[in-house]
Parts: structure tokens; C-alpha cells; sequence
């Protein structure tokens, strides 16, 4: 067992340092950076919304949206790489297991992705902080109320953003295993994580009462649960400014189901990858 | 083991998941900003599919906000409202967006729908009343829809009252609305005073005075300055009515 966990954590290592190298994420954690740095001054542009709202929203866009294509891109790009240039023939005849191989690889990507999210949520708390120092000054000069954020929202946020780009990498790698090309990986994976983020819509057309076919509700009902639900996900608002709005079960519900799917794809990308030929 | 074993205990846990994601979901639900597929429908076409799948949502509305105001200075109703319901639908519980596309289909696509027939001279009277009519009850369901999405935002019916006052001249339904917004969490402090207005105008006079003298007493009275413009105006209606000295509001040590 322990010789298991030191060859996959030895893969996950390597990975690592080869991710972290790349201009590609370079270029993505400067530019998500650049965005969150920008919200403060393009405020102005904001219609009716408090103004943290605004500076916070534009935070987890860039996490969502550059998120999303890192862990498209790099997760395949990293799998691909080592079969295109034949090392993981090497790798793979030393005594080294598929499933070690492929964990490895997930591992490795998910701590890069762990690094892009976290830095993010770190330059976003920054980011937040100053303005609401500045707003807190302004709100007793004017008698209004002073707004304010949540640093544990904030932490509780990043940590299911990292859930959420976990379980994106699981499934393109689950789809890298059965792929042929990285054009395929990447055009299958992104229309997965499109699909992942409007899951919700099949889900809850199953769940109220509708006059919907057999047929119908057979595929609402096989969708829902081959695709995940990537929206859930999705309550940065909540959790960073208005905390006290949902409760912290939710939450745990949340990250146990993106653990259950990320266990699930990991599972099946295992089994597709040791019928797989080099 | 059988070597479709492991496929099975596989797709198991992905079924698993799926249905254990149902519960998360109901959890979370009422956090993520709604938009439901009818609220899904006026957003298709028109480029806000990455506020849809959840990122950047604040910041795609005020983009789409902003793309509506080139059709409102063309006059082009059906552009300018679709952009502006899509902007409504990504952001649902912000009241400038519904409270402002309500104010441009009650108030402005009349003007623009008498316009393209020809001008305020060659449309009947009636006609254009009609046309005020029509576009003010559709202003006004965006209001309804704003105030529910809002839960009960006080400025949307205040909105909303106005609407119904000035295009619909139904006194009755604007008192209505303004009554709602006193029952608020936030109540702006000119909202008992338009409510009981409206009544009064509408002819319940006596009930306009009962309601507005029971919220004075118990609500307005205990403000931090007791309300003196809301007492004036009550006095102003117990001398209307002739109410009798010991059934009006007792004189205030303050009042002048």
C-alpha cells in the first residue's frame, strides 16, 4: 500500500512541477489576477448592486471561466503529452500500475488547479478587504450602513471552486482515456463542463410534477445522473456576503457530492484507461 | 471477479452521485441566483451564455444592460426588451433592473408604439389610451415579477403604485401596491402617506383615515421625530371628515 501511495505520489509530483512551468498557466493565473485586480476600478460600470458584489462577481468569473479552461486544457494536455512522446511506455513498464499512473496525473493537476483557485481567493480577499476598509470610512461619513464580507465564505468558496475543478479534471480525464486525440478530449470535455453547469434544468424538471413522456423523463432522469451538477458549485454571492443565508450542511452536502463524483469519474477513467492501448 | 464487475460498481457510484447531487442541490438552491427555464427562453441568442452557466453573471447583466440602451435610443421595442429581460433574468434580485425595465415598457413603448402609427395627432384619443393601458398592465406584471424575485422590494411597488396611478388611473390598485410596500422590510417614509392618499382619492375616504391613523399610531408615531408631516395631513383629513374631537388622534406636547 505504501509502495502504491510513493509511485503515485511520485507521478503527482512530477506532474505538478511540469504544470506549474507552463506559460500556459502562467499566462491564465496573470490574466484571472489581472481581472480581479481591474473589478475595483471598472465599478463604475456596475447598475444597482452593492459595490462588493460587483468587485466579488468579477473574482469568481475569472475563476470560473479561466478555471474551466485550465483544468480543460492543461488535464488533457498533460495526458496526452506523456503518450504522444512515448514516456508513459517507459513509465508504465517499470512497476507502476494504470491506476497509479492515472491518479498520479490527476493529483498533480488538481494541486496546480489548487494553486490557481487559492491565489485567486487570496489576491480576491486582499481585494475586498481594502475596499471595505475604504466603504466602512465612507459609510460612517454618509450615516448608511457599512457593508461587509466573509473571509470563512471566502476559504468555503475557494475550497468548493477546487472541488468544482476537480471534478472537471476527473471527467476530461475520464475522457482522455478513451480518446484518440487532444482536440477530441478538449472539444468532448468543454461541451461535458457546459452540459455540467446546465444540469441543474434536467434536474429540476424531474423533480416538479410535469406531464412530461415516459421517454422523456427516462432521459431527464439518465442525464441527471451521468452529468454533474457543476452549479451547485456556484454560491460565491451567498457565502462571501451573505452568510448567514445558507447553512453549513449545505455546504458539507455540496462537497461530499463533488468527493462522490470525483470518485466515480476517477473510477472510470481507471477502468478506460487499462483497456486503452499505447 | 467477473471483468464487468469493476464497470459495474463504477457506474453504480456515478449513479450514486447523481442522486445524492439531487439533495445537495434542494440544499443550495434557494443560493444560486434563479433563473428558471421559462426566465432561460428571452436570454437564447443573445450572447450571455457565460452569465447563464454561472460565472461573471453581475458583470454579463450590466453588459447586457448597457447593449439595451443602443436599442432603446432606436426605439426598437423588441430588441430593448429582450435585452432587458435577459439582464433581469441573470441578475433577478437586483431591483434597478426590474424596477427600470418596467419603467421603460409602462411608460416608454407606448409613446413609441403611438409614434410608429403615425404621431400623437393621427391616433385617436382612445386609441392611445388603449395603447397606455396595455403597455402600463405589461409594466406592471414586470414589477410583480421583480417584487417576488426581490422578495417584496418596497421601491418596486412604489414603482409599481405609480404605475398604476398615473398610466392605468386606477387609484384603487395604486393604493394596493403602496400598501405592500409598507408591510416591507424597508419602508421609504412617503409610502403610508401615498397609500392613504390614493384611497382618499379613490373615494374611501373614511378608510384612507382609519388606515392612516392606526400606522401613525402604531408605527410612524414611535419614530425617532414622530412623523409630523403624516400627523399634519391626518389632521387635514379629520377636518374633511368632520371627525369628532374625542375620536381624533389626541394633540401632540410637539405638535404646533
Amino acid at each position: 500500500m505504501n509502495a502504491r501511495l510513493n509511485r503515485t505520489s511520485w507521478i503527482a509530483r512530477i506532474t505538478f512541477l511540469e504544470a506549474i512551468r507552463q506559460r500556459f498557466f502562467a499566462f491564465l493565473l496573470v490574466l484571472s489576477a489581472a481581472m480581479v485586480v481591474s473589478s475595483v476600478s471598472l465599478r463604475f460600470m456596475d447598475f444597482g448592486h452593492s459595490e462588493l458584489k460587483f468587485v466579488a462577481d468579477f473574482a469568481f468569473g475569472g475563476m470560473f471561466l479561466f478555471g474551466s479552461v485550465l483544468a480543460l486544457v492543461m488535464t488533457a494536455q498533460l495526458f496526452f503529452a506523456e503518450i504522444e512522446n512515448r514516456t508513459a511506455l517507459t513509465l508504465l513498464a517499470k512497476p507502476l500500475s494504470r491506476t497509479e499512473f492515472l491518479l498520479g496525473k490527476f493529483l498533480g493537476t488538481w494541486a496546480v488547479l489548487g494553486v490557481f483557485v487559492f491565489s485567486l481567493a487570496f489576491l480576491q480577499g486582499v481585494i475586498l478587504w481594502s475596499r471595505t476598509q475604504e466603504l466602512i470610512v465612507l459609510a460612517a461619513e454618509t450615516g448608511r450602513v457599512a457593508p461587509d464580507f466573509s473571509v470563512s465564505g471566502l476559504a468555503s468558496f475557494a475550497v468548493l471552486q477546487w472541488l468544482r475543478l476537480g471534478v472537471v479534471a476527473a471527467m476530461v480525464l475520464m475522457v482522455s482515456a478513451v480518446a484518440r486525440t487532444f482536440l477530441f478530449t478538449v472539444i468532448v470535455g468543454a461541451m461535458a463542463i457546459v452540459a455540467g453547469q446546465l444540469q441543474w434544468l434536467a434536474q429540476e424538471a424531474l423533480l416538479k410534477p410535469s406531464d412530461a413522456s415516459m421517454v422523456t423523463k427516462t432521459l431527464l432522469w439518465i442525464s441527471s445522473r451521468v452529468i454533474p451538477n457543476l452549479q451547485q458549485f456556484n454560491i460565491g454571492d451567498t457565502l462571501v456576503l451573505d452568510p448567514t443565508a445558507i447553512s453549513g450542511t449545505a455546504v458539507w452536502s455540496v462537497v461530499l457530492s463533488g468527493l462522490f463524483y470525483l470518485v466515480a469519474f476517477l473510477a472510470l477513467a481507471s477502468l478506460a484507461f487499462r483497456r486503452r492501448e499505447i | 471477479m467477473h471483468p464487468v464487475s469493476p464497470w459495474v460498481v463504477a457506474s453504480l457510484l456515478l449513479l450514486g452521485a447523481g442522486t445524492y447531487s439531487e439533495t445537495s442541490w434542494k440544499g443550495v438552491r434557494q443560493a444560486v441566483p434563479e433563473i428558471s427555464r421559462k426566465d432561460l427562453e428571452p436570454t437564447l441568442g443573445q450572447g450571455v451564455l457565460l452569465g447563464i452557466l454561472g460565472g461573471l453573471r453581475t458583470v454579463v447583466a450590466d453588459a447586457t444592460w448597457l447593449r439595451s440602451y443602443v436599442f432603446w435610443e432606436k426605439r426598437d421595442r423588441a430588441g430593448c426588451e429582450a435585452l432587458m429581460k435577459t439582464a433581469c433574468a441573470l441578475d433577478p434580485r437586483s431591483r434597478f433592473f426590474w424596477e427600470n425595465t418596467g419603467y421603460a415598457v409602462g411608460y416608454d413603448f407606448a409613446h413609441w408604439e403611438i409614434r410608429r402609427r403615425g404621431g400623437y395627432a393621427k391616433v385617436a384619443p382612445d386609441i392611445q389610451e388603449g395603447i397606455f393601458r396595455r403597455y402600463a398592465q405589461l409594466g406592471l406584471a414586470i414589477f410583480e415579477d421583480g417584487v417576488e424575485h426581490t422578495g417584496g422590494n418596497s421601491g418596486i411597488l412604489i414603482s409599481a403604485g405609480q404605475l398604476a396611478e398615473i398610466k392605468l388611473k386606477d387609484n384603487l390598485l395604486a393604493a394596493a401596491y403602496y400598501r405592500r410596500a409598507t408591510q416591507a422590510k424597508t419602508v421609504p417614509w412617503f409610502a403610508y402617506f401615498m397609500c392613504a392618499r390614493t384611497m382618499w382619492e379613490a373615494g374611501q375616504k373614511k378608510e384612507a383615515y382609519a388606515w392612516y391613523s392606526a400606522q401613525w399610531l402604531g408605527k410612524l408615531k414611535k419614530g425617532e421625530d414622530g412623523a409630523p408631516d403624516d400627523l399634519e395631513r391626518l389632521r387635514f383629513m379629520e377636518d374633511e371628515l368632520k371627525v369628532p374631537v374625542q375620536l381624533r388622534i389626541p394633540r401632540q406636547t410637539w405638535e404646533k
